[in-house]
């Protein structure tokens, strides 16, 4: 067990042993959790130094665009405002947790570089980091939530444990989909530019500002989207509907199969990330 | 409590270069795709061997300087003890707890005031909020600082923002001591200051692993010294020997 009071680096190689390392880098940033912690409230602290209204701006931003795409799509749609501002204030929001979390991923190594170069941290620290930052950030973002809620009257209708369920699901999903071009960023500089690019693309061809009522159900353009199942376990359950059982299958299938390969290649590149930067 | 140590066996540490044509993707798949023709000037990355074959040891009220030239390994050797580089081959152990002062501007945030960036700077070197808490005092009256604490660290000049960091350097308990050379800081005064608490701090930590090319330096702070060149160590000798080794460059 690496300790504050010893530190053992070898060269020796082997497949389990790689692993070992590995999880033992794990089990250090758990144990380190305060500093991923501290870390993540210092980013956004400093990033809105000065500023009034700190992190709130991106919150009345998406108010913002929440208010004008509601009620513009509503009428464009013909759907009513009731049914579907709330529909896009939760996709949004939601939808800027998945794209920060995977779109500041790319940068959590490189931006760590000089701390990962003369320290023995853990490298999980800046993960959780990152994902503990976009958390902070969410938070935020809920009062938009929690508005169309008292607004619309959802609370009668809502149902909070499976959307729960369905934002730790998606979380544990976005930490792997994270860490895994945190990597590839970090040797490919070309990743953030790519993961970007999908990003946006993501953006338009999921059910965020438009309903899948066009699609029959289950319809592989929706079933074939990460995405799509991560906002509709989540959003379904606080409009007062039921979330496809399916979605939350595919989020855990997903979850097991992405950490055993995102874990699978940190093992193999860890000795290597730091030469990398 | 455990002995503190160094134990270095056969280490050899070894940098692939990236060159910034392989770091760009289009190049890999192009590898791939277009078969052998690229890769033959492309294929494995080039690796820079930083130490070769080193062997140390080091036990509780070892002093010891590092010397050497540019590039030759010194500071390598003090990021690989703090842990930070996987070994080649051999092994590196050390026991006890360790401060590395390589980077004095390590974890620092210029926008930040002085009191927060005492509270991350403690953090990343492995203290609870308590802890730092606790040293907030101290540490804030040995940079002397005062009011400024609560100002942005950008507002600081080099030399302030040199005691700052300084102080909360070496506001850690240390077992073992890594020290890159940049203990010439601040006037006169805060170099006296700065003089007296590195020797404190020596003392209480066990051991002390110090790159410097300024001999008198090395006289004051170490007991035994090693040469590092092209990153193939000498043996480790007795400070007294300095001239011995300065010479035989």
């Amino acid at each position: 067990m690496e300790s504050g009071q010893h530190m053992l680096r070898t060269g020796r190689r082997g497949t389990l042993f790689e692993f070992s390392m590995a999880l033992r880098d794990l089990v250090t940033s758990y144990h380190r959790r305060g500093l991923a912690w501290s870390l993540a409230w210092h980013d956004v602290v400093s990033r809105y130094r000065g500023s009034i209204l700190g992190p709130f701006w991106i919150t009345i931003s998406m108010g913002l665009m929440v208010l004008g795409i509601g009620l513009l799509y509503a009428k464009l749609f013909g759907i009513s405002v009731a049914e579907f501002m709330p529909y896009v204030a939760m996709g949004i929001v939601f939808f800027g947790l998945m794209a920060g979390t995977i779109n500041e991923g790319c940068d959590t190594f490189v931006q760590a570089s000089s701390m990962l170069s003369q320290t023995s941290l853990p490298m999980f620290t800046f993960i959780w980091r990152t994902v503990l930052r976009n958390l902070i950030n969410l938070a935020h973002h809920a009062v938009i939530i929690v508005g169309v809620i008292l607004f619309f009257g959802l609370w009668r209708v809502m149902d909070v444990f499976p959307a729960l369920g369905g934002l730790l699901l998606t979380i544990v999903n976005l930490a792997w989909i994270s860490m895994l071009v945190a990597i590839a960023s970090a040797r490919f500089r070309d990743i953030p530019q790519f993961v970007m690019s999908v990003m946006q693309f993501a953006i338009f061809m999921t059910p965020v500002f438009w309903k899948p009522d066009a699609f029959p159900d289950r319809h592989a353009f929706l079933t074939l989207n990460p995405f799509y199942h991560m906002l509709t376990t989540i959003r379904a359950p606080l409009l007062g509907q039921e979330a496809d059982g399916l979605s939350y299958v595919v989020l855990a299938i997903m979850a097991v199969l992405g950490w055993a390969l995102t874990f699978s290649v940190f093992a193999i590149t860890r000795r290597r990330i730091v030469h990398f930067l | 409590m455990t002995e503190v140590s160094i134990k270095v066996t056969d280490l050899t540490l070894r940098f692939p270069v990236y060159g910034v044509d392989a770091k760009s993707l289009k190049k890999n798949l192009a590898r791939v795709t277009v078969g052998g023709r690229l890769s033959s000037s492309q294929t494995g990355a080039t690796e820079v061997t930083a130490l070769s074959h080193l062997n140390l040891n080091l036990r509780a009220g070892d002093r010891l300087g590092l010397i050497g030239h540019n590039g030759s390994g010194k500071t390598t050797l003090l990021r690989a003890l703090s842990g930070a580089y996987e070994p080649d081959e051999g092994q590196i152990e050390v026991r006890g707890r360790i401060a590395a002062l390589l980077d004095l501007s390590l974890g620092i945030d210029p926008s930040a005031t002085g009191v927060d960036n005492i509270r991350l700077r403690g953090r990343i070197a492995g203290m609870s909020s308590k802890e730092i808490e606790d040293k907030m005092d101290e540490i804030a009256e040995f940079s002397g600082l005062g009011p400024f604490l609560a100002m942005p660290m950008k507002t600081y000049s080099a030399g302030m923002q040199a005691r700052l960091a300084f102080a909360v350097a070496t506001a850690v308990e240390a077992d073992v001591l890594l020290m890159d050379e940049w203990i010439s800081v601040g006037d006169a005064d805060f170099q006296k200051l700065a003089h007296r608490r590195l020797l404190n701090l020596v003392e209480r930590a066990g051991i002390l692993v110090l790159s410097s090319h300024d001999a008198g330096l090395l006289r004051l702070y170490c007991n035994k010294v090693m040469r590092l060149e092209g990153g193939v160590a000498s043996e480790v000798k007795d400070i007294r020997r300095l001239d011995e080794l300065l010479a035989a460059a």
